[in-house]
């Protein structure tokens, strides 16, 4: 196969994984879709659904926020009496970060975005991201 | 310039305190609001990090303002006059103090809702609700103050939560889910360092056995600075009635340890 055959291939394959990062994991009726991560010294710090929390917070030195956007619907599968539990990130070793922002009431708007900030160290490559069960692989957005 | 009309009454501590204020204060609050709001959005729209003040800027400040940074909310007005203050009820209640003495106290409630839409125990949750009462009495040290103002009345977990979140506010714990505040830049200059009984307060609450409850209430605290939630006492009714030992005489006239701090509470414009 000639290397720019192969390149077209790789190229086929990326974009595949891409899309599939992106499609919804469904947890209790509540379809999550990881949208982007971004890094940051300093964060909003706000719950999710998101309101309007004033205060923002730093890294410190030698660390930095990788800030993991997701999308989440609610659908008629889902109690809105379910306590949804933070997300937890793991990196690329398996090591596994907290974030500050919790999810309360999940159910309470129809559809919404929400940024979840985990400190890590500078440079640190993220895995995937998991509430409770539901594992979510975001690698592939963390550029 | 877009005027967020919710946020800026939040800032003056919300609709009651607005209302008790004189066209005047109004209009100095409005600019002085406006003024900053500006000078963040000139500063975003240009892509520069906010910058903060120093140490050294904020003590250079002392001397262009007529009162101390530490005296309680009741004490003074930083935007016109004080006003006059509805009496405290014969046999006065939390409840009555949260009303008459405390309020808004929009802060609080975000912060106990918080704990309780969060599952966290109803120790944390009275302690959410009472960790930064004691401001409208005095600010420095106020995690001391306010436990030793409620320590008669609440359990032991709770007086511990308020006595030490005012010890582990300075310090991040991501495990625990609590990152520091640019806010405490703006209070405490970028530069500061917490003093030495800080320092050795937070190394014995990093082995003790207690240290989640204090942290749970900075955890709260980060994410109480909404201006546009709604909140109220009344979810709070019943940990109040099962944790909260009120005195028949009323809160000042039992004669417990902080029985002062409740009467000075009531009466701050008494002279002596």
């Amino acid at each position: 196969m000639r290397l720019s055959s192969i390149t077209a291939v790789l190229s086929v394959c990326m974009a595949a994984t891409a899309v599939m990062q992106t499609k919804p994991t469904n947890y209790k009726g509540l379809e999550i879709t990881p949208l982007g991560i971004e890094r940051a010294k300093n964060v909003a710090l706000g719950d999710c659904p998101p309101g309007a929390n004033t205060v923002r917070g730093n890294a410190l030195d030698g660390t930095e926020f990788a800030v993991v956007t997701l999308g989440f619907k609610v659908t008629p599968a889902f109690d809105a009496k379910t306590i949804v539990k933070k997300p937890v990130l793991t990196d690329a070793s398996g090591k596994t970060f907290q974030t500050s922002a919790s999810i309360i009431d999940a159910g309470s708007v129809p559809e919404y975005k929400c940024t979840f900030p985990f400190r890590v160290p500078t440079g640190t490559k993220i895995a995937s991201v998991s509430i409770d069960t539901a594992t979510i692989n975001v690698a592939a957005l963390d550029k | 310039m877009d005027l967020n009309r919710r946020a800026f009454i939040a800032t003056l501590g919300g609709t009651a305190a607005v209302a008790m204020m004189d066209s005047e204060a109004k209009a100095d609050a409005l600019e002085h609001y406006m003024e900053e709001q500006l000078d963040e959005q000139v500063a975003a729209a240009q892509g520069q990090p906010e910058k903060f003040p120093t140490v050294a800027d904020i003590e250079a400040q002392i001397e262009t303002r007529n009162y101390r940074r530490g005296v309680g909310s009741l004490f003074v007005s930083t935007r016109g006059n004080v006003k006059k203050l509805e009496p405290m009820p014969k046999n006065p209640t939390l409840q009555d103090f949260f009303r008459l003495r405390f309020a808004p106290a929009n802060h609080v409630l975000q912060s106990a809702t918080r704990a309780m839409k969060t599952g966290m125990t109803e120790e944390v949750i009275l302690a959410c609700l009472l960790h930064d009462c004691v401001l409208n009495l005095i600010k420095p040290d106020h995690g001391w103050w306010g436990a030793q103002l409620f320590e008669p009345y609440i359990p032991e977990k709770s007086t511990f939560a308020i006595r030490y979140h005012q010890t582990l506010r300075f310090y991040p714990d991501a495990e625990a889910g609590y990152e520091y505040p640019d806010l405490y830049y703006r209070f405490f200059g970028e530069d500061y360092k917490p003093p030495q009984h800080i320092e050795a307060t937070y190394k014995m609450l990093r082995n003790h056995k207690w240290y989640m409850e204090p942290r749970l209430v900075t955890v709260n605290d980060l994410y109480a600075f909404d201006p546009n939630a709604k909140v109220s006492l009344d979810p709070f009714e019943d940990i109040i009635g099962r944790h909260f030992k009120t005195p028949k005489e009323g809160l000042g006239n039992d004669n417990s340890p902080s029985a002062h701090m409740w009467r000075t509470l009531a009466n701050p414009d008494a002279p002596l």
